[in-house]
C-alpha cells in the first residue's frame, strides 16, 4: 500500500516512515506543502497523511487544491495547532479522518487500514486468528461457533490486538485506540477490560486455552499470542 | 425586581405630562375664577348704578330683587340683598334680608378703578354738592377719605354668616344704592359648569398623557434598540465587524465609536490569545509527538523485558503529559473566548451507556446504579462532550469511597437534558466543596486511594458545559456525597 506522508518536522517524519515501512507500507515523504501537492497529483497513492502546519503551502490549502482537482485519494490530517478548528475545517474540506498530535504510529496504521477498508468496499468483514473469529459488521466475536458476548470496548480492544498478532501494545496505545485521547490516562481501565475478555473466553464450553490468547507482557502491555 | 428602562421612561414621561396638564388646568381654573370675579364686580356696579339712578317705581322690592337676580343669573332671593336710597325722590327701600349691620363689619370700600360706565369727571367732583349723608345704617368706617364722588362705584368684600359676600355701592347725584351678593352662590354656578367641563377633559387628558408618555418612551428607546440589535449581531458573528454611526444622533455616535474602539481592542486581544494558543500547541505538541513516536518505535524494536517495561512506563508518562497539555490548551482557548464548537447530533443515552460500562469496569467494590432515559439526543460538539463526560466519570470513580456507590441519571427536561453524577465520598467540608471547580485543585490526598488526577477535569467540564449554553454545578448534599448536576440545552 502506497502512502504519501507530508510532514515538515524531520524527527516526526523519521519515526512515522520507519513505523509504516516496518508494517509493510510503501512510504514517500515530502517536507513541504507544494512538493506534497505536486507528488499527490503526479502519482497514485492509496492514502495521504497530511500535516496541517507546513512550509510553502499549509495542509488545508493542499487538501483544498487536491479536492478541487478531483483527486479523491483518502486524506488523514495530522493536527497539532488547534485541534478543534482544524478538525472542523479539515473535515469540511473533504478530509477523511484526522489525528491529533501526539499520535501513535500504531494508531495511524489502524486508521489507514480502517479508511482503506471503508473506501475500497472490499472490506475484510471478518478477522480470524485460530478458532477466534470477529465479525466486524455485526461487531460480534465467536469461537468454534459459540458467540462470545463482548461489549463495544471489549470488542475494539480484541480487534486491535488481533489485527497485529504478536505485536506488543502498551496500555497508552490501547487506551488511545479504544477509548480515545480524551479518556483519563491514569485509570486502569485497560487492565480491567483485558481481564474481562479473558474471563469471558474462559467461560466458553471448550476454552481450549483461549483465555491465554491475550498475553500480558509484564510491565509493558498486552499482545495477541503469536501464531 | 428590576424595572425596564422603558417602563421607567414611560412612568417619568407620564408624570411630567400629567404635571404639566394639571398645572395648566389649575392656572386656567384660577384665571377663569378671577375673570368671573372681575365680571361680577362690573355687573354689580352696573346693577347698583341702575338701582341708584333709575326712577323709583314704587315699593315693589321683590320685583326689583327678582330683576337683579335675573341679571346676575342667580336663583335665590337669599343670595342677594340690596338697599336703595333714591336721593331725589327721597324714597328708599331695601330687600327683606337687608342687614344694616353687615356693612359696618365690612372691609373698607374701595373704588373700582376701571368702572368705565361712568368715568369720573374731575370737574363734576369739584363742583358737586356734598353728597347726602349716608344713612346711619350705612355708616362706614371713616378713615378720613373723601366721600366717593358722584357716579362712582365702590366695592367691598364682607363676610356674612360665614360666607363671603361682595358688595357694590354706587353713589350719584340721584341717590345711592348698595347691592351685595353671595359669592358662594355665584362661584357654585361657575364651578359646576367647570366641573362638567372637567368630566370631559380629564379622561381625555389621561389618554393624552399615556399616549404622550408611550410615544416618548418609544422614541427614546428606538435608537437604543437599534444599537442593541446591531451589537448583538456583531458579537454573534464576527469581531471584525464595526457598527456604522451614519445618521445617528450625536450621543449615539459617541457611544458607537466607543463601542467600536472596544471591539477593535477585543479583536486584537482575541487574535493574540488564539495565536498564542495555536503557537503554544504547536511548540508543545511537536516535541511530545517526537518523544511518544520514538518511545513507541523503541518499544516495538526491543524485546528485553526490562527495557520494554521502562519504555512502556515512559509512554504512560508522555500520555499523561499530553493529556495535561491538551487540557491546558483547551482552557486557554476557553479563556480567550475562542472555543469553536462543531455541533452534531449526539445520542446521549448511548454515550452514557458506554461510559457506564467503562465505570463498571473501573469500580472494584463499589456499586453503580444507572437510570438513563432512552433516546436522549442533543446537539453538541462530540469531542468536547466526550471530554466533559469522561471528566465526570473519572471524577466519580476517583473520589468514590471504598464500598461506596455511584449513581448516574439522565433525563429529558423542558429546556434540554439533565445528567446527574452522584457518588459516595469521604466527608468533604463546605470550604473544600467551594474549591471543586478551581484549576489544579484535588481532593485531600490522604482520603483517596487514587490521587493521580491533574485537578483540571471539573473546571474543564464546567467550561465545556457553559460553552454549550449549559451549566455544571455542585448540588447541596450530605457531607459524604458529591452530586454534580449537568444541564445541557437541546441545541
Amino acid at each position: 500500500m502506497k502512502v504519501l506522508l507530508v510532514e515538515d518536522e524531520q524527527k516526526i517524519a523519521d519515526f512515522a516512515c520507519a513505523g509504516l515501512i516496518s508494517r509493510g507500507f510503501e512510504v514517500e515523504h515530502c517536507d513541504d506543502g507544494n512538493k506534497g501537492l505536486a507528488r499527490a497529483c503526479e502519482a497514485n497513492f492509496d492514502v495521504i497523511v497530511l500535516d496541517l502546519m507546513l512550509p510553502g503551502r499549509d495542509g488545508l490549502s493542499v487538501l483544498k487544491a487536491l479536492r478541487s482537482q478531483a483527486i479523491v485519494t483518502p486524506v488523514i490530517l495530522l493536527t497539532a495547532r488547534n485541534e478543534l478548528d482544524d478538525r472542523i475545517e479539515g473535515l469540511n474540506l473533504g478530509a477523511d479522518d484526522y489525528m491529533a498530535k501526539p499520535f501513535f504510529v500504531e494508531e495511524l496504521v489502524a486508521r489507514i487500514y480502517a479508511l482503506v477498508r471503508r473506501l475500497s468496499g472490499d472490506r475484510q468483514n471478518t478477522l480470524q486468528v485460530g478458532q477466534l473469529k470477529l465479525d466486524r459488521i455485526k461487531r460480534q466475536a465467536s469461537c468454534n461457533g459459540q458467540t462470545i458476548d463482548l461489549t463495544t470496548r471489549e470488542f475494539s480492544l480484541l480487534e486491535y490486538l488481533m489485527r497485529s498478532q504478536g505485536q506488543v501494545f502498551s496500555r497508552a496505545q490501547i487506551l488511545a485506540h479504544v477509548w480515545g485521547y480524551d479518556f483519563d490516562p491514569s485509570t486502569n481501565v485497560v487492565d480491567v477490560c483485558v481481564k474481562r475478555i479473558r474471563s469471558k473466553m474462559a467461560a466458553l464450553e471448550d476454552p481450549s486455552d483461549m483465555a491465554l490468547q491475550i498475553q500480558s507482557v509484564r510491565g509493558t502491555g498486552y499482545r495477541f499470542k503469536p501464531a | 425586581m428590576t424595572i425596564s428602562f422603558r417602563t421607567r421612561l414611560f412612568v417619568i414621561a407620564g408624570l411630567i405630562v400629567a404635571t404639566v396638564i394639571t398645572a395648566v388646568m389649575l392656572i386656567g381654573w384660577n384665571r377663569v375664577l378671577a375673570f368671573e370675579a372681575d365680571r361680577l364686580e362690573q355687573r354689580l356696579c352696573m346693577e347698583a348704578k341702575r338701582l341708584a339712578t333709575q326712577p323709583a317705581r314704587g315699593e315693589d322690592v321683590s320685583r326689583m330683587v327678582g330683576d337683579v337676580l335675573g341679571k346676575l343669573q342667580l336663583n335665590s332671593v337669599g343670595q342677594v340683598m340690596l338697599y336703595v336710597e333714591a336721593g331725589r325722590a327721597g324714597a328708599s327701600f331695601q330687600s327683606f334680608n337687608w342687614q344694616p349691620e353687615f356693612v359696618h363689619d365690612s372691609a373698607p370700600w374701595r373704588t373700582i378703578a376701571n368702572f368705565g360706565a361712568e368715568p369720573a369727571r374731575p370737574s363734576d367732583k369739584k363742583n358737586a354738592p356734598p353728597p347726602p349723608l349716608p344713612p346711619p345704617s350705612l355708616d362706614r368706617p371713616d378713615r378720613g377719605d373723601s366721600p366717593p364722588s358722584n357716579g362712582a362705584c365702590e366695592l367691598a368684600s364682607v363676610t356674612r354668616m360665614g360666607s363671603p359676600w361682595r358688595a357694590a355701592r354706587f353713589t350719584s347725584k340721584e341717590g345711592r344704592s348698595v347691592l351685595a351678593v353671595d359669592l358662594e352662590a355665584t362661584r357654585t354656578e361657575i364651578q359646576s359648569a367647570l366641573k362638567q367641563a372637567l368630566v370631559m377633559v380629564v379622561p381625555l387628558a389621561l389618554i393624552f398623557t399615556a399616549l404622550g408618555a408611550w410615544l416618548l418612551s418609544v422614541l427614546t428607546m428606538r435608537p437604543v434598540n437599534r444599537l442593541r440589535k446591531s451589537m448583538q449581531f456583531v458579537t454573534r458573528n464576527a469581531l471584525d465587524q464595526r457598527l456604522s454611526s451614519y445618521g445617528e444622533d450625536y450621543e449615539f455616535e459617541v457611544l458607537i465609536s466607543a463601542y467600536n474602539t472596544m471591539l477593535s481592542r477585543l479583536e486584537i486581544s482575541f487574535q493574540q490569545a488564539s495565536r498564542f494558543s495555536a503557537d503554544a500547541a504547536h511548540e508543545l505538541k511537536t516535541p511530545l509527538t517526537i518523544l511518544q513516536g520514538r518511545i513507541e518505535q523503541s518499544l516495538n524494536q526491543t524485546h528485553g523485558s526490562m527495557t520494554q517495561q521502562e519504555l512502556s512506563g515512559l509512554l504512560d508518562e508522555v500520555g499523561r503529559l499530553s493529556d495535561i497539555t491538551r487540557k491546558l490548551l483547551l482552557l486557554s482557548q476557553v479563556d480567550a473566548g475562542y472555543l469553536a464548537l462543531k455541533h452534531t447530533r449526539i445520542h446521549l443515552s448511548e454515550t452514557l451507556g458506554d461510559m457506564a460500562a467503562d465505570m463498571q469496569m473501573l469500580l472494584t467494590d463499589q456499586t453503580l446504579q444507572c437510570s438513563i432515559e432512552p433516546e436522549l439526543t442533543i446537539q453538541a460538539d462530540a469531542l468536547l462532550l466526550r471530554q466533559l463526560l469522561n471528566n465526570l466519570v473519572s471524577n466519580a470513580v476517583r473520589y468514590c469511597r471504598a464500598e461506596g456507590w455511584i449513581r448516574v441519571s439522565a433525563r429529558a427536561m423542558p429546556s434540554g437534558v439533565e445528567v446527574v453524577f452522584a457518588n459516595a465520598s469521604q466527608s468533604i467540608a463546605l470550604e473544600e466543596r467551594a474549591r471543586f471547580f478551581d484549576r489544579f485543585y484535588r481532593g485531600d490526598a490522604s482520603h483517596n486511594r487514587r490521587t493521580d488526577g491533574n485537578g483540571l477535569g471539573l473546571s474543564i467540564a464546567r467550561e465545556i458545559a457553559r460553552a454549550h449554553g449549559g451549566e455544571l454545578a455542585l448540588t447541596e448534599s450530605a457531607a459524604d456525597e458529591v452530586i454534580l448536576q449537568l444541564a445541557l440545552p437541546l441545541s
